[in-house]
């Protein structure tokens, strides 16, 4: 190769690399408010799906704090990063003041299409509503666990429901918010 | 030489040189994205974009460019319209850019368009690359458009998220599996040879 023919090249690649550099930065521009505003939408329409009854939510350091009219504290919602299959899973999951899971929703997840990316579908969220300890489990991995994977995503269904014993689990070293009710409410209906 | 104007850069690639019938490139966005017919339309059209528009740059800056040094171009060029068009999803349709995933970036490196980068628009006129593109990406997107219908309707019941069959229907699994797209794809290809002219093919 000739020493003119690299040097055009370096000229022609560099010319095109900052052209569409450019043109990049201009897109980004125009869409990241939307892309921005559109996240924030959907974190608060997730926060009112979690926590029907909510009024306000008050993010704070690690949770968001949900309060109804009144200002009564009802529970509060976790975000957290599960590796899935196809990359992190980011999971919001909020708890009563009891312990107990209110409602969980997928934010981000790249699992495969029509597979594993069904763990944001209703039918498999709201299995975990108004469950606790060992009930969070999948039925295949233990004996108390009531959540049926998903057929042929088992590595995800079990990725959201290992996120949410890790929730409930830093819940109940913490101590903030009271979980032994929702043990007890266990009890009872295991002595039934 | 070709004319000016040549249909035939917009016909070919939409069925004699499908790209995924016949030229059987980009098989991985297609097994992966046909699950459903939603996502295979959202796909369809970022995909018609991005081909078209890499398609025209390059026929635009063809000359200009010193043939040593013109796949890392064209790389950079399909890059551009690839986050172009994932930037716009985002901001525009999140629930497509959400079941769509990794997908949409993953056009980067999709073999169809820079096969038609390279094959095509570096060799013709900007008109006829336009036509080539939008033939070629209409032809990947009926094809998807094709088999995620046959996978979605017996796979889920459904079509476009709606019920097809009813709530007794017992989902033929495997249809929405990667078998299912191996095995819609094989039937496709059988069905356009037998259409098309077998002897070439």
């Amino acid at each position: 190769m000739k020493k003119k023919d690299i040097i055009t090249g370096l000229i022609v690649i560099f010319l095109v690399t900052v052209l569409s550099g450019y043109l990049l930065a201009q897109v980004y521009k125009i869409t990241r408010p939307r892309i921005d505003e559109q996240k924030k939408q959907e974190e608060q329409r997730l926060y009112k799906e979690i926590f029907p009854e909510g009024i306000e939510f008050v993010e704070e350091k690690e949770y968001v704090s949900v309060y109804d009219s009144n200002k009564n504290l009802l529970g509060r919602i976790y975000n957290v990063v599960q590796p899935g299959y196809g990359g992190p899973i980011v999971i919001k999951a909020g708890f009563d003041i009891e312990g107990r899971v209110k409602g969980v929703r997928i934010l981000e997840q790249s699992e495969t299409p029509g597979l594993g990316a069904k763990i944001t579908e209703k039918a498999f969220l709201d299995q975990f509503a108004g469950k606790s300890g060992n009930q969070l489990y999948l039925k295949k991995h233990n004996k108390e666990g009531t959540i049926d994977a998903i057929t042929g995503a088992t590595i995800s269904s079990k990725a959201v429901s290992d996120a949410i014993i890790k929730i409930q689990e830093k819940l109940k070293s913490e101590g903030t918010i009271d979980t032994t009710a929702g043990e007890t409410q266990k009890e009872k209906e295991k002595q039934k | 030489m070709k004319k000016l104007i040549d249909p035939k850069s917009f016909t070919l690639g939409l069925w004699k040189e499908n790209p995924i019938f016949y030229l059987m490139l980009g098989l991985c966005p297609t097994l992966a994205v046909s699950s459903s017919l939603k996502d295979a339309i959202g796909m369809g059209v970022a995909f018609i974009f991005v081909l078209t528009g890499s398609n025209i740059t390059i026929s635009i800056i063809r000359r200009m460019v010193p043939s040593h040094i013109r796949i890392p171009v064209f790389i950079v060029v399909i890059a551009t319209f690839v986050t172009i068009a994932d930037y716009s999803v985002a901001a525009y349709l999140p629930k497509l850019h959400r079941n769509l995933g990794v997908y949409l970036p993953l056009m980067v490196v999709n073999c169809i368009i820079l096969g038609r980068a390279e094959a095509f628009a570096s060799k013709n006129n900007i008109i006829n690359s336009a036509l080539d593109g939008l033939g070629t990406g209409l032809g990947f997107t009926l094809a998807i458009i094709a088999i995620a219908t046959l996978r979605e309707l017996p796979g889920q019941g459904t079509l476009l998220g709606i019920k097809i069959f009813g709530d007794g229907y017992k989902p033929f699994l495997i249809m929405i599996m990667p078998p299912g797209a191996f095995f819609v794809i094989g039937f496709l290809i059988a069905l356009k040879n037998s259409i098309g002219d077998r002897k070439k093919c």
